[in-house]
């Protein structure tokens, strides 16, 4: 069970002490991926892989209806932190359809602004639960905005950026 | 499943295409590497190749498809194996050494590092295929590039940002492969990913080989650097450039060290000049990381003064011209193409992020769950390697990594992140500019495995000899 005969003396305990702080290492590296392994297993055994992972996600789901209430040519607005991680996510699954990321309490200013100069027909929060924020709630007030009945975690405003002539004060 | 059948075929044929251009490359720049090299070095050229004729495709204003990419490439392999025949009939004594008729039988540490290595992938290429792209910087960046330059049939970054400024080579391999599939399937694609994880060990282990060390242990060695922690782990299933550029790094550094010790076959630096190629092709990070490879060899030439010192200086001119190879045509597509490289990376010097770096940086280097012991081990090997630091090639690894990790700590220090989140942007990024250097430890614990056993590197004459 040699691995080379070894020539200085300390080879003959440090190799072996190296061996035994990998296998350690492997022991806790097995430990801390112990919960892919049990997934992994489940997964194959309930063959509830590939797409099956992403539809258990209530917001891919919610993404994947926006597909087809979303033309491709359009432009929407997307009202949430990026930090959350999720608006690249709605950017990856709706393209070809053109993004924009705006923070959810932007002001009517900024909104405005966004939705008329890059003439946005869609808008989209991530999280129905807060209140609207000051733009979107200004745009709900004018009648720019209005909501898309689509069930799923976030909301759908349809937009019409020919309405929005101010009205406004941030 | 006779969909699902016949788009594993063609994902296979696609592979096999690549692998195929960058085999006859690395047969022809290296005759004298073993065949497990040449399919090592050949994914990672085949992939560099591929990309970069597909990026040339798009700055001439053709839009992709399959026979415009594969044509002229089977093509260029063709004459070249056409040369490589032709050039062995003329000079038989450069046909590469034959492999011994008895290799030597495994013996039962062999099994062991080679079940361990098979465990690995049978864990990650189910990790890999079984799972949709998930990862932040997949969604955000690398696979939502592919998935645009699929679908616009070009390397067109208008209407969005996403780092345009980015290098293309894994957005670009994702898509090939997405054009040999016909449709986008950000499950199978992903299986290039545990693919290179394993041309990257093969890669490793030819290495180690080529520094002295027997089978068993350069298989022990390269089974020590795989299962070392969960970084390189989690990066053979994840859609990140990170594996890549680790790669490009093992074979730039590796090469060049080879030839430093004069351990390489002969033609290694036109070939160590296509790794090159592949940094900064990689990633951002990838130009300055040629940039260490290549002063800390010329700093070694300069300190060691080997004999025909200008002459080997000279040679490094095929390096430099593999950087310029990987960082001009993506320079000179972005720039006409209006693409600014962002400020995200470099706005002032933050002492404070220096400061918080170092520990961090220290923490990281000893953290079982991220590297296991690779560093403490590289740590050891170093100090076992002593006085021949000063006096023998394996220099060129010390500086390497010193440069390096000065290049990270001065990189937090001038990084524009706000004092809030740095800790988030450490923790987000510091294992994975580890994994970029983590190559060159795997080499320096082969030199400590020689030195403690009182081996000499040897040059390559005994690398198929029975272990």
């Amino acid at each position: 069970m040699t691995l080379n005969p070894p020539k200085r003396p300390e080879a003959r305990w440090l190799l072996p002490l190296i061996l035994v702080l990998f296998a350690l290492q492997l022991g806790w590296l097995t430990w801390q991926l112990r919960g892919d392994f049990q997934d992994l297993a489940h997964r194959g055994w309930h063959h509830s892989w590939g797409t099956a992972v992403r539809e258990e996600d209530p917001f891919y789901r919610w993404v994947t209806t926006l597909k087809w209430a979303i033309p491709p040519q359009a432009t929407y607005v997307f009202l949430d932190n990026y930090e959350a991680g999720k608006e690249v996510e709605a950017r990856y699954h709706l393209f070809p359809r053109r993004h924009l990321l705006l923070l959810p309490d932007s002001p009517p200013s900024l909104l405005f602004y966004t939705l008329k100069q890059e003439q946005a027909s869609y808008l989209l929060v991530r999280d129905a639960k807060p209140p609207p924020g000051p733009g979107l709630q200004a745009a709900l007030n004018l009648g720019a905005a209005k909501r898309f009945n689509i069930p799923g975690p976030g909301l759908v405003y349809r937009v019409h950026p020919r309405l929005i002539q101010g009205g406004f004060y941030d | 499943m006779i969909e699902a059948t016949l788009l594993l075929m063609r994902l296979t044929l696609g592979l096999t295409g690549m692998l195929a251009v960058g085999y006859v490359l690395a047969t022809w720049l290296a005759p004298g590497f073993t065949r497990l090299e040449r399919v090592g070095a050949g994914f990672g050229l085949g992939a560099l190749v591929v990309t970069l004729w597909m990026l040339a495709l798009s700055s001439l204003r053709l839009y992709f498809s399959l026979p415009l990419i594969m044509v002229p490439l089977l093509a260029l392999a063709g004459g070249l194996l056409l040369v490589i025949k032709l050039g062995r009939r003329g000079h038989p004594e450069a046909t590469p050494m034959p492999l011994p008729i008895t290799p030597a039988p495994y013996g039962l540490w062999d099994l062991v590092f080679i079940g361990l290595l098979v465990a690995l992938f049978l864990f990650v290429v189910p990790r890999a295929l079984m799972y949709p792209v998930w990862a932040w910087d997949a969604i955000a960046m690398w696979g939502f590039k592919a998935r645009v330059f699929f679908l616009r049939g070009a390397v067109d970054l208008s209407g969005f940002e996403a780092h345009n400024y980015y290098p293309n080579l894994v957005p670009l391999l994702v898509t090939y492969l997405s054009l040999w599939m016909g449709e986008i399937n950000d499950l199978l694609v992903k299986i290039v990913f545990p693919l290179w994880g394993g041309a990257f060990l093969m890669l490793l282990f030819g290495m180690l080989r080529r520094l002295g060390l027997g089978r068993t242990l350069a298989l022990g060695l390269t089974t020590f650097f795989a299962l070392n922690g969960i970084t390189f782990t989690t990066h053979l299933h994840i859609v990140y450039a990170d594996l890549a550029l680790t790669y490009f790094a093992l074979g730039a550094v590796g090469l060049v060290y080879l030839w430093l010790t004069e351990a390489a076959p002969p033609g290694v630096l036109p070939l160590a000049a296509l790794f090159f190629a592949g940094l900064p092709w990689s990633k951002f990070e990838g130009s300055p990381m040629a940039g260490t490879i290549l002063l800390a060899a010329a700093l070694t030439l300069l300190w060691l003064r080997p004999p025909r010192l200008a002459r080997r200086l000279a040679l490094l001119a095929w390096p430099v011209g593999g950087l310029l190879l990987g960082y001009l045509p993506w320079r000179l597509f972005a720039t006409s193409h209006g693409i600014e490289t962002g400020s995200d990376h470099i706005l002032g010097f933050y002492l404070t992020q220096l400061l918080q770096a170092l520990p961090a940086l220290l923490i990281a280097l000893i953290n079982p769950t991220l590297f296991g012991i690779l560093w403490p081990t590289t740590a050891l090997a170093l100090v076992y390697c002593g006085k021949k630091i000063f006096t023998t090639p394996i220099l060129f690894l010390a500086l390497f990594l010193a440069g390096n990790f000065l290049a990270i700590l001065l990189a937090y220090a001038v990084a524009p992140t706000s004092p809030s989140e740095f800790h988030l942007y450490l923790r987000g990024t510091l294992d994975r500019l580890l994994l970029h250097l983590a190559p060159a430890a795997a080499l320096v614990i082969g030199e400590g495995v020689n030195e403690l056993l009182l081996r000499e590197p040897s040059p390559a004459a005994d690398l198929h000899s029975p272990t």
